[in-house]
């Protein structure tokens, strides 16, 4: 059970939501005044110290019926801090209350009422076709935030029952209400609408969040390189808006021929939409890269794929693909191909020399940029030699955007070069290494990066000794 | 930091003059200039982007948004950047080959290919 964290008493759920208990309870004075409640009802100006400000605002709908000695009563048992706003019938509530929920909680034209008690009225006087709970379904849809108690008369039980039944947080009946009663159970009302509430919004936010969890699963998948000897350091980190989900994506595969597949990209822009796209192009190069593309042709397929699923047409996405051919005997120099569709290129580390960053001259736009049909958009293919220790990092463009101090410096590539030789120097490696970077990059920028951030380390393996 | 935004008209060319940092929070104004500029009528636009301390791929966007817009109406965006850092941006994502980009505003007003 998710704590509420607003002070309610643990036994208060016994009677949360029950009509059938809250129907026994008018009726039994001396049961309800044992209900806890978190706060003292101060009879009659208690509490002279903190009764300044109206803490306690109660909008009062009167039926028809000499009612005004229990109200009255009412406003003198809530104390010197409650307000009570008396009006006739529910057209007159309504205008008190703000057009559209929540409204009267921003601009001080509305006072904000903690709570609604609408008095139903006698049930012999429905107009016909009418459950007599109109005006109350009315009331819960301008003010859904408000607890809502009602009253009815003795003959009305039923109602009631079918009032708390629509959602409200209680009834009482008239008859067998005096001030102090009805003051205890509006405060207990309002308690348990706060209750309500703050679990609602605790599960609309868990539903969010395994919303963007599922979508980021979907976007940073489990590396398929069962066999390759490779050692495979990924990691992400969302912007500084976490709600808003970035669209940087990454994989890997190993195809049956030894080669391993590496891509990491960016789809441009923020938002459910840029990372659903992300999530499309991902599962698409994985796909074309199972039925053997590579290259250029994977490239093209993929820029068409983006042109159809893309929601504008200024949306395009950057991208970095390594594919690393089978390795020969131990030892041997390891080789690659690189290709670049306008997406920073990776850096080359070795295990002692500084880090370099791989040409891109031959780079290609972006994805979505350039139509493929003109041969406007071509992606050549950079051919990599790996001398034995290599390491290659890829990452996208949020992680050398982060500012340098104040005003508008970066960090840039050069800055991350630097940055990595440093991390390298001390000695770090693999996971450390890029959680390390990561760190004083997030620091160098003076918090969360603004971009989110998706960091690949690929390396291979030490090959196993083998004792004869 | 805030972006800021003024136009004026050069001949048959309208020039936007964009300051700051165009990024996921401030693109949405240029995007809007842009596209108000080309719903009334404007086809032949010039961004001026020296005063322009930082660009991101949200930014990026916009600018080829933009330029799609005018081609629509057979019009042009051109860009004057002397800012390498700027300059390199466009070069890492291929949009050197999308957008004329000149040296100054005047270079820009006088091209016509």
């Amino acid at each position: 059970m998710p704590a509420t964290g607003d002070g309610r008493a643990p036994d208060a759920t016994d009677h949360a939501g029950s009509a059938e208990r809250s129907q026994s309870r008018p009726g039994t004075p001396q049961r309800a005044a044992a209900i806890p409640h978190p706060r003292s009802t101060p009879a009659g100006g208690g509490e002279p110290a903190r009764a300044a400000a109206t803490d306690f605002r109660v909008l009062v709908i009167e039926g028809d019926g000499p009612e005004h000695r229990l109200f009255e009563s009412l406003a003198e048992e809530l104390g010197g801090h409650a307000e009570l706003h008396r009006v006739d019938g529910i057209r007159a509530a309504l205008a008190l209350l703000p057009p559209t929920p929540g409204a009267g909680r921003r601009g001080a034209r509305y006072p904000d009422f903690q709570c609604v008690l609408l008095d139903l009225g006698a049930p012999g006087e429905l107009p016909p076709g009418s459950d007599g709970l109109d005006a109350l379904r009315e009331l819960l849809q301008r003010a859904p935030h408000t607890a809502v108690v009602v009253l009815t008369d003795t003959a009305g039980t039923g109602l009631g029952a079918a009032a708390v039944a629509a959602g409200a947080q209680d009834f009482l009946v008239r008859q067998d209400t005096d001030g102090p009663l009805l003051a205890r159970a509006l405060r207990y009302a309002v308690e348990r609408k706060r209750a309500d509430e703050s679990q609602r919004r605790l599960v609309e936010a868990e539903i969010r969040g395994q919303e963007n969890a599922r979508l980021q699963r979907h976007l940073l998948p489990t590396p398929l390189l069962d066999g390759a000897g490779l050692s495979f350091t990924r990691r992400y980190r969302p912007g500084r808006r976490r709600a808003l989900l970035g669209g940087d994506f990454y994989d890997a595969v190993r195809t049956k021929d030894g080669r391993v597949h590496v891509v990491i990209g960016d789809v441009c822009g923020h938002g459910p939409d840029e990372a659903a796209l992300g999530v499309a192009l991902r599962i698409a190069w994985r796909a074309l890269v199972f039925a053997g593309l590579s290259g250029q042709h994977l490239l093209t397929t993929l820029q068409h794929v983006l042109e159809y699923e893309r929601r504008s047409d200024e949306i395009f996405a950057t991208l970095c693909m390594v594919v690393l051919d089978a390795p020969g005997e131990q030892g041997t120099p390891e080789s690659a191909e690189l290709f670049l569709a306008g997406h920073p290129a990776p850096l080359l580390l070795g295990p002692d020399a500084v880090p370099m960053l791989l040409p891109s001259e031959q780079a290609g736009p972006a994805l979505g940029l350039l139509p493929c049909d003109a041969a406007q958009a071509t992606w050549p293919a950079l051919r990599l030699g790996l001398a034995t220790g290599w390491r290659l990092l890829l990452y996208t463009d949020g992680l050398v955007e982060g500012k340098v101090g104040a005003g508008s410096p970066r960090l840039g590539q050069e800055g991350l070069i630097e940055l990595i030789a440093d991390h390298q120097a001390a000695g770090l490696t693999r996971g450390r290494l890029v959680d390390s970077a990561i760190a004083e990059v997030e620091e160098l920028n003076g918090g969360a990066l603004t971009d989110d951030v998706a960091v690949l380390l690929l390396e291979r393996n030490p090959a196993p000794v083998i004792m004869g | 930091m805030d972006l800021s935004l003024s136009t004026r008209t050069v001949g048959d060319r309208t020039v936007v003059e964009v300051g700051g940092e165009i990024d996921v929070y401030t693109a949405p104004k240029l995007r809007e200039q842009l596209v108000e500029l080309v719903n009334d009528g404007n086809y032949h636009l010039v961004v001026d982007m020296e005063g322009v301390d930082f660009l991101d791929s949200t930014g990026l966007g916009v600018l080829v948004g933009g330029l799609k817009r005018v081609r629509a109406h057979e019009g042009s965006l051109r860009l004057v950047c002397n800012q390498e850092r700027i300059l390199k941006i466009f070069r890492i994502t291929g949009l050197t080959k999308v957008f004329p980009i000149h040296n100054s505003v005047d270079d820009a007003v006088a091209a016509t290919d």
